[in-house]
């Protein structure tokens, strides 16, 4: 470094340019997460008052109280089952849009786009009317006399799954589709002026190259349907609550600090460990490269 | 590609039907959405009992939803402009510039998508309780520039890297000075990332709710946490009403910006 | 924003010596303030904003058009002072956000009663109101005056009206012989799982659950009976409700057959003719609601708007549209034919037929207990 031609003043020059970044960043979200750390230490009183001396009652509840376990273990299952979805939803038409030789492939990718802009509480809620009492689903198969009693099908489990797909499904399919795209078409080619079937060149070639792509896009589902509460908020009963939705009424209905603090610091943590373990085998600029598609 | 393009037999059929049939999974329920918000009947839901309306004219005189749609777009517009100066400088550092450490700040830069906005939302909230200090909208405003930041990175570093460099040392060594290099040859380059990514944190503060809840000073509500709680008393008519007014903002603005960006870009030329 | 941004800080200044801001809102306040008439944009918390509004908050639906159309409105027209409106679906939200709110953000609550006001006044939320400046206090029953009182011997609330927690059915599915001779236990009735509602709300659930259980609401013995019983009622009910319009809508669509309910509410949607009937059983949970002056707030204003709104006139026009009974005295006042119809109606105004909770008792419970049904409400 000391060899290196550049001026003080360059060598400052980033430096400057990122600095409003990154004061900003450590401001808002480091020091944050290190007042929550300690908070997570504090003696809980009353709602809204919390005795700041150091105790571990709160890590000691958590620890100890299967109610915790029963929504980790709860949110994971459920974030799972809803990323595999989005997986297996997903994959057939990123493939089909990286594939098609169709004019108008600008339009399937602008549609794909177009989810992100519409307000993800109202994509939400709009599964009550397909859900509900009176949503489509119900309307038509009484109307055809399949069934007499409506259907319970919002405020369940399912709904939540399947609201959560609905807002997770484009950052899947966006993510497949940049990795297949990313793939050299001769190697298809060769595969089957080699004799493969167009299945076995999916199988042998398409896939294997576009792995990186789906295993980013079920990280990005998996993290962020773990995270949410809201989802659950609109299209689940409170039975349906995910460890996101115990975290926010133990900060804003108790205003439980010190416990909210810990429980988001296990949510952070536990979380943080998928990202890593993921990355060990991924590197994680490809998940950067699937926001930024 | 031809090979690829001979074999495509029943196997790209379904692939095909079966593309169409997420697309439909991913409108319908929106289409739903503002077909109902011209349903006469008092009730939510289906069936239509007429085509009405109503719902627009009662909303246009609903106090709290014209309130929080104002609070809405001022944070949106104030946050819109910090993030992408923030986001344009922190680009240009990361691209332009050798530096130690460099990756360590890239993962900061990008942090705030991957971390949960649960924990973010409940960490900016705690900070200002540790600093005693009331939460006001700035406090959205400073949340949802977090939240947006690395998005703004992301697009406007995928535009530099593609701007050639030697645009710049020809400024330079024309001996234009570095900001002069800037305003004059990247700036104008960067325009359409500029634009792209003021829509993009646009929206995102517009749109955003799960932190937004944590952070929204009492009895304030935005569009988002206006509809929950709306939602939260009856699935009124006039929610639908809402939700179409809102697709209409929020799409109808990217496109006209697109359209614009790609305008500006030509005429740029 | 008629104020220029030097008053406003003089005000605020004004405010912070009387003690009325701790140094570090005041600090805060300040630069939201400055910060506010930089950018020209009417940012700062209300406690800053010229006095031409005052905000109400209400419990929503027929319930809040009714206030907003026979007190409100008139106040506006008569004073010339707006008032801003928001709405909650319980009291313990409302509360939270108070709590987390500058002083003065939040000014007028139509708060449910006097456990609550035991929480308000823990919170250390209450005001003093000049009682000099609300004439028509004298019409209000002593009866309701007196619990709010023994919490704090200076008012922060005028109470105003008040009914009572019961229970409503579907008249086309249970007959009114059955709900009576079940009383509390319909809410518990397998014969109706999936059929079931119930207010999302501690008090409520472990009010109900004491009855069930045979127990004193206002002296549970047996807690873990109650947990029991709340846990039995969780796994049969349709939809625990969060508002008093959600309440009349599950009614009204059907979806549910019975379900505790809101006197009001109830009266309301019989007169709507929905096929619903009401009945209270013995010790059902009553309350007594009034409008609460939080501390903060502009207190000449406020002290005016609830001396309007406890104008006869007012009232009984509130009343009538409401469906709950006044705090009016009936033996001073003379009440309307409908007002005596309505369910609650004490004619004698002493309150001695209506049991109300024990705020005492309920307050000493109230972090656990919330803590535990909030548990149970999510399947644990």
């Amino acid at each position: 470094m000391a060899a290196n031609p550049q001026t003080a003043a360059e060598r400052r020059a980033p430096w400057l340019l990122l600095a409003p970044s990154l004061i900003t960043l450590v401001l808002l979200m480091i020091l944050p997460i290190c007042i929550m750390f300690v908070y997570s230490f504090y003696e809980f009183v009353t709602a809204g008052v919390e005795k700041h001396v150091y105790t571990t009652a709160n890590w000691r509840e958590f620890f100890s109280d299967s109610y915790y376990h029963m929504f980790l273990w709860k949110t994971a299952r459920v974030a799972a089952i809803t990323a595999i979805l989005c997986a297996l939803l997903g994959y057939p038409p990123a493939y089909f849009i990286a594939m098609t030789q169709y004019k108008h492939k600008w339009l399937l990718l602008l549609l794909l786009i177009v989810p992100f802009w519409i307000s993800f509480t109202i994509r939400t809620f709009s599964w009550i009317h397909i859900l509900g009492e009176q949503g489509v689903i119900n309307v038509l198969l009484m109307k055809t006399g399949l069934i007499s009693e409506p259907l319970r099908l919002l405020y369940t489990e399912g709904a939540v799954i399947m609201g959560m797909i609905h807002f997770l499904l484009p950052y899947m399919i966006l993510n497949i589709y940049v990795s297949i795209e990313g793939i050299d078409r001769n190697l298809i080619s060769a595969a089957r002026t080699l004799g493969c079937t167009a299945w076995q060149a999916f199988y042998e070639v398409v896939l294997p190259l576009s792995l990186p792509g789906l295993m980013a896009g079920l990280l990005l589902c998996f993290v962020l349907a773990a995270g949410s509460y809201v989802t659950p908020d609109i299209l689940g009963s409170t039975r349906d609550s995910l460890f996101g939705n115990v975290i926010f009424d133990t900060i804003m209905g108790q205003l439980n600090w010190p416990m909210g603090s810990a429980l988001s610091i296990v949510l952070l943590v536990l979380l943080g460990i998928v990202a890593v373990i993921y990355s060990r085998f991924m590197g994680l600029s490809r998940v950067f490269k699937g926001l930024g598609a | 590609m031809n090979a690829v393009a001979e074999s495509r037999g029943l196997g790209w059929r379904l692939v095909q039907v079966f593309t169409v049939l997420v697309y439909v999974f991913m409108f319908a329920p929106i289409m739903v959405v503002v077909i109902l918000s011209f349903n006469d009947s008092q009730f939510g839901g289906f069936p239509m009992t007429g085509i009405s309306f109503r719902w627009y004219a009662k909303l246009m005189e609903n106090d709290a939803v014209l309130r929080a749609f104002q609070t809405s777009i001022i944070v949106a517009l104030i946050t819109a402009v910090i993030c992408s100066a923030l986001g344009v400088l922190g680009a240009l550092a990361l691209v332009r510039y050798e530096f130690p450490g460099k990756e360590w700040i890239n993962t900061i830069l990008i942090a705030p998508a991957l971390v949960p906005e649960t924990v973010l939302g409940v960490g900016l909230l705690l900070l200002m309780r540790w600093a005693e200090q009331p939460r006001t909208l700035w406090l959205l405003v400073l949340g949802h520039i977090m939240l947006a930041l690395p998005y703004v990175v992301l697009v406007v570093q995928a535009r530099l890297i593609g701007i050639k460099r030697v645009y710049e040392e020809a400024a330079l060594s024309l001996g234009a000075n570095r900001i002069q290099t800037f305003r004059e040859i990247t700036l104008p380059l960067l325009m359409p990332a500029v634009v792209a990514s003021l829509l993009l944190v646009f929206t995102i503060s517009f749109d955003n709710i799960t932190a937004s809840m944590f952070w929204r000073p009492s009895g304030v509500e935005t569009m988002p946490t206006q509809i929950l709680s709306m939602l939260k008393v009856s699935i009124s008519p006039e929610i639908n009403a809402l939700g179409t007014l809102m697709i209409i903002v929020t799409v109808g603005l990217p496109l006209i910006g697109g359209g614009l960006a790609r305008y500006l870009a030509r005429s740029g030329r | 924003m008629k104020m220029t941004t030097t008053k406003r800080l003089e005000r605020l200044t004004d405010r912070y010596q009387n003690g009325g801001v701790s140094r570090r809102s005041f600090l805060g306040l300040a630069a939201a303030a400055a910060a506010s008439a930089g950018i020209g944009l009417r940012w700062a918390p209300q406690a800053l904003a010229a006095v031409s509004e005052v905000r109400f908050d209400g419990w929503g639906g027929v319930v809040q058009e009714a206030i907003d159309k026979y007190a409100l409105q008139p106040y506006t027209a008569k004073t010339g002072i707006k008032v801003t409106q928001g709405t909650f679906g319980d009291e313990s939200e409302i509360l939270t956000k108070v709590k987390t709110a500058a002083p003065g953000e939040f000014q007028v609550i139509h708060s449910s009663g006097v456990e609550y006001y035991k929480r308000y006044a823990d919170g250390g939320l209450l005001t003093k109101i000049n009682e000099a400046n609300i004439p028509n206090m004298a019409n209000v029953m002593p009866a309701m005056i007196e619990p709010f009182r023994k919490i704090a011997p200076d008012l922060s609330c005028v109470p105003y009206d008040y009914g009572t927690t019961g229970i409503a059915y579907n008249t086309k599915v249970i007959s009114e012989e059955e709900a009576k001779e079940k009383g509390a236990l319909l809410l518990v009735d397998p014969k109706y799982s999936g059929k079931i509602g119930g207010y999302s709300d501690m008090v409520t659930r472990v009010w109900y659950a004491a009855l069930q259980t045979g127990q004193d609401p206002n002296n549970v013995t047996d807690i873990e009976a109650v947990w029991a019983k709340i846990r039995e009622q969780r796994d049969i009910v349709k939809k625990y409700w969060s508002s008093g319009a959600e309440l009349m809508d599950l009614l009204a669509k059907e979806e549910i057959v019975v379900t505790d309910a809101w006197s009001g509410r109830i009266a309301a949607l019989k007169q709507q003719g929905a096929p619903v009937g009401y009945i209270d059983p013995p010790k059902s949970y009553a309350w007594m609601e009034d409008m609460l002056i939080l501390k903060g707030a502009p207190m000449q204003e406020c002290e005016e708007l609830v001396n309007f709104m406890l104008d006869p006139a007012t009232a009984i026009a509130v009343a009538e549209g409401q469906n709950y009974p006044p705090s009016l005295d009936p033996t001073k006042v003379q009440l309307t034919d409908k007002i005596k119809a309505l369910p609650a109606f004490d004619p004698t105004g002493e309150m001695k037929a209506l049991t109300f909770a024990d705020p005492g008792y309920w307050s000493s419970n109230l972090d656990a207990w919330t803590k535990q049904w909030d548990r149970i409400s999510k399947g644990g």
